[in-house]
Parts: C-alpha cells; structure tokens; sequence
C-alpha cells in the first residue's frame, strides 16, 4: 500500500526533478508547494539520502537535489525505501510479513492473490522513472481495457 | 522466418559455448546452421573443465549443473544413469573432469542428431577476428581460412591473461618441477587458491604454503539447506550500497534469529542478483567491486564440504598460511625474497619461497585480452570495455556495444565476457539461463 509517507516523498522527487540540473530546492518550498507538513518532508528527505536517491547542503543556501538523473531513478525504488516491501496488504510480503489475527497465511485464497498482484506492481513501478512520472500529462491518463493497452505493457513487449 | 538470422556462429566452445550451441539446437527451425569454433583439442572444457585431478571437484552440487535452463536435472540424471551417484546421495560435487565429460557426451549426442540436419558444425581451430560485413559477419581463423554467418556469438569465458610479475599459473609450462619441501607462495586466498593447494597436495609438496590476499579470508563450505522465499517486491533497488548491505545485514539477522542458516539467505537472494546489480547507480557498482565484493564472494561462491575440511584442516596445521596483506616487494633469485605488507599491523614480513603462483582472480583490463577476437574488437572499435572494465560492454540483450555506443545486431556475447552488465555470469546455472534467453531472442 502506498502510504501518505511514500506518497509525500513521491511528490517532493518529482518537484525535484523539475529544477533545472544541479539546483537546490528550498525544503519550505518543497513543503508548501505539495502540501507536505515540513517536519513529515524533513525524515523523508533524510532518508531518501540515506537511500542515495538526493543529496542535501547545509546552510542558508541549502537545499536537496537529486542525486541521480531523474530517468535513472524508477518509483518502485523510492517506494521500496519509504513504504517497504511493495504489497497491496500487509500479509502479502516474504520479508515484512506481517500475520493477519484472522488468518490461516498457509490457506488463505486472498493473501496467495495479493503475492502475485504484487509482482504486477513492482513491474510497472519499477519500469517507470521519475522523469516519466514528471512528465505524466493529466489529459491522458490512461484508460486501459486490460494490461496490454498501458504503457508499461508496450515497454514490456518493446 | 524471414528475416530471422539462420546461420550462427559460437566463438568459443568451453562450457559456455556447449551451452548455448545446445539451446539455440532445440530450435525446431530446419535453416538453423550452428558453427561451434574452439581452439583447444577438446571441445566443452575450457580452463575451467579441463583439470584431470579428481580433487578438483565442482564448486555447485550436481542437483545444480544441468545444462539445460528447462530441465535442472539433467546432469543429475546423467551421472546416476552411469552410476556415479545414487538417488538419495547427499549434495554430490561431481569431479570436474566428469563433467568436462557429461558435456562432450551432450555435444556427441548433438552431433549424431544432427549429422542428418547438417544444423551444426564443429571447427577445432583458433579464431583471430570478427568482421562485421553486408550481410552478417566473417570470423577469420588461424588456418587462413574464414566462416561467414548471419551472427557470432562470444563464448570466450575466462581470459587467461598472463600471470602477475613473476608468478606463474599453476599448470602452465612456467610451472615446473619443484622440490616438495620448499616453500611456496600463492596470490589469492579464494577458490583458486584451493585448486592450487590441491594440485600441491597431488603431487606430494610438503612445503609450506603461503596464500596472501588483501584481507586473508577463505571462502565457506557449503551446507544442505533450502533457499529462503523472496519476491523482486521485497528486495530494495537502485539504491546506494551501503543501504542496500544495511538491508541484507537485517535480513540475514532476522533468518538467523528464526534459526535459518546465512546460506540460505544468501542463496535465497540469488534469483535477485542480475537485477539489483543492473539496478545500481554506477557508482555503487564501483564501490562493490572495489570493497564488498570480497566479503560477498567468501559467501556466495562456497566449496564442497569434503574439500573445506582438508583446506581448513591443512591451516590449522601449518601447512597454509593465510596472511592478509599486500606484496610490496619481490626480489628475484635463486629463490624470491618477498615483502608483504600486513593489512592489520603494517608491518611488513618477508618470506622466501620458491615459486609465487597467481591465483588473484583479478579481472584486469579487459582491452589488453589475452584473446585475439576480443582484443581485436576493441582495437577497432567494434567493442567497448564496460564502465568497470571488468568484460565487454553489452546490453540486457547481450549485443556487444562499440565505442561509439552503437549497439551491434550481429556480434553478441555470453558468460563471463558479460559481466559488467549480468553481473554472476560465470557459473553454470547462471550461463544456461543467459543462454536459454538469447536462444529464445534469436530463433523464438
């Protein structure tokens, strides 16, 4: 599940990768400009520099920048390092797994489900950068009538 | 079919060769024409196989070595239908020399099914270059002679560059008779350096063995265990490594206190490894090579538990001295007189030894190639070493990439060859994938 916590950092990537290259943004202006609550920014942003995805200067001039090229950075490896393990459930995870109180794990239909939805998302999240992200227009968001008509779909086969 | 390539040539025919001559054959396409080049008198040995000493066994369990993606039991069934091995045998680490065996019964086998066909050919000749030409490519070979096909495919493996300074390649003819009760010096503390102090226990040295490498470490024994269960969701990509070794630390942590065995964590993460490596920033590629991949290796690339006991049995008694450092001086002689610089102290010790054997491992420049097909490549362009230097550049696809990024639709390469991109590209169960896939790319 993507949390507000992934989400946030999401938006404060792609507000990032719109700065022209090499330019800091101001953490302020990241916050005010997503409506991100500053304090929640500043431990994203912290670990996102942990995970080698920006790069931070103290200061008065300070700010974050990418660390990376915006292509090189794909969203299901930002999610991965905010959210954790991608999952649609938390039971539906080999590493965080978490037990459900009303569950058998070993029988239940909806968890085995969950496992594969679950490779279907990290194939599209970790096909799809955050310079694509950026430069999603909003008048075409996709209308697909099975996987085969998204873009990722057309990558895959490409 | 039209337009698909039907004549292909394997510049190489060791393992890797063998492998993908053997998967690119299940095509059912009646065109196909495979030409297999190998410059030693045996084809599917290469230096890895090529060993007669039955000490020398495989560094995988036999469960692990088919030749065939699609059929992981295939060289398990093969040595039980000859009775090497029986069912319910624990792990068996089949000689290498069985299995230089099982690949020339599978080549044979090929042979006979196709001599109808006439879809594969074998040449036993050295090849110098690769050209591109209008309609495929010509490969020029040391008899004078040339092969054209559609496409070649590298299958070179491991390059045998020349020892270090004054060391010598244990087996080669600069290898010669030694008196068994002098010392000896071995560079490198991993698998080759095993194989080494094998061949010295063979031939009766009783001297003592002196094995140095920047941090001393011998590689472990491998033990029965079961993977453990990841899925590419689970598994953090394209970060930094020390996030990346941070994670796998807890991981590993977290199986031990459930009372898994680090074994199969590691090997749990194996399925993983191309794609995190291709994953990685460049600069956390470099950083692996340069400082984890040591630890990593002691982990990942284990022996058989019989052969782990006689090497850590022999360093316990003196016969191998493991020493972590860096040689800082050697000073020829009657014997060499060599200087190492201890990695934890800084003090240097000097030892005498009779002869120093080269067994570091060490990829250098892969444009100084000991092999004239790669060498020549590169010195045209038509190649480009990887950003780590480490093997050819090459695509996901496996096309080798010239110097001015253009990627080539007619020269390809497989095995070690790739490893900037593919990462573990030198075993076995990681070729035949590779081979399988590319099989399935060029004949569907």
């Amino acid at each position: 599940m993507l949390t507000k916590k992934g989400k946030y950092g999401l938006k404060a990537l792609v507000h990032l990768a719109r700065m022209p290259a090499g330019q800091l943004a101001f953490v302020g202006d990241i916050a005010t400009g997503n409506n991100i609550p500053k304090k929640f920014l500043d431990a994203i942003l912290g670990e996102l520099r942990n995970a080698g995805f920006v790069q931070s200067r103290k200061g008065k001039d300070g700010g974050y920048r990418l660390a990376r090229p915006a292509d090189e950075i794909k969203v299901g490896h930002v999610v991965r390092v905010l959210d954790g393990p991608l999952a649609p459930i938390p039971c539906a995870s080999r590493t965080q797994y978490q037990r459900c109180e009303d569950c058998n794990e070993a029988t239940c239909q909806v968890r085995h489900l969950m496992l594969e939805v679950r490779q279907a998302i990290a194939e599209v999240l970790d096909q799809r950068s955050l310079a694509e992200m950026r430069d999603i227009a909003f008048d075409d968001l996709p209308v697909a009538g099975d996987i085969g008509d998204l873009a990722v779909a057309v990558k895959i086969q490409a | 079919m039209s337009g698909r390539a039907n004549s292909i040539i394997v510049v190489g025919g060791g393992a890797s060769g063998v492998v993908l001559a053997a998967h690119l054959l299940k095509s059912a396409n009646p065109d196909l024409r495979v030409t297999l080049i190998e410059k030693r008198p045996h084809f599917g040995q290469g230096i890895a196989y090529s060993t007669l000493l039955s000490a020398h066994v495989l560094n995988v369990s036999a469960a692990g070595m088919s030749a065939y993606a699609d059929d992981p039991g295939n060289f398990w069934r093969w040595l039980q239908e000859r009775g090497l091995a029986s069912p319910n045998q624990a792990p068996v680490y089949a000689p290498r020399s069985v299995y230089a065996r099982y690949l020339k019964e599978l080549l044979d086998d090929l042979e006979a099914r196709e001599r109808e066909t006439g879809r594969l050919r074998l040449i036993r000749e050295e090849s110098l270059s690769i050209t591109p030409t209008a309609s495929g490519v010509e490969v020029a070979l040391a008899n004078g002679t040339s092969v054209v096909a559609h496409l070649a495919v590298l299958a070179t493996g491991h390059d045998e560059q020349p020892a270090l300074g004054h060391a010598v390649r244990m087996g080669s003819e600069a290898d010669t008779a030694l008196d068994p009760d002098r010392s000896v010096m071995v560079l490198g503390t991993g698998l080759s350096m095993v194989d080494a102090f094998l061949a010295l226990e063979q031939r009766g040295h009783r001297g003592e063995i002196v094995a140095v490498s920047r941090r001393g470490l011998l590689p472990s024994p491998h033990r029965k265990g079961n993977p453990i269960k990841l899925d590419v969701a689970d598994i953090p990509l394209g970060t930094q490594l020390s996030y990346f070794v941070g994670w796998f630390r807890d991981l590993i942590r977290e199986n031990q206190k459930a009372g898994i065995d680090w074994r199969d964590v590691v090997d749990g993460l194996r399925p993983f490894n191309q794609k995190i490596w291709q994953n990685w920033p460049a600069s956390a590629k470099r950083r692996f090579v340069e400082h984890t991949k040591a630890w990593w290796d002691i982990h990942r690339h284990r022996m058989a538990p019989e052969v782990y006991a006689r090497v850590t049995e022999a360093v316990q008694s003196g016969r191998i001295r493991l020493v972590a450092g860096r040689v800082v001086g050697i000073a020829p002689g009657e014997a060499f007189t060599v200087d190492v610089q201890s990695r934890h102290s800084q003090l240097v010790e000097t030892f005498e030894v009779a002869r120093i054997y080269d067994c570091s491992g060490i990829v250098r420049d892969i444009s100084t190639s000991s092999n004239s097909v790669v060498r020549s490549l590169v010195d045209r362009g038509l190649a480009r070493p990887d950003p780590l230097r480490i093997g050819l550049d090459v695509s996901a696809n496996c096309e080798i990439i010239a110097s001015d990024g253009t990627v080539s639709a007619k020269i390809l390469a497989v095995g070690p060859l790739t490893r900037g991109t593919f990462f573990e590209i030198d075993a076995i169960p990681d070729i035949r994938v590779q081979c399988a896939r590319l099989s399935k790319r060029l004949l569907g």
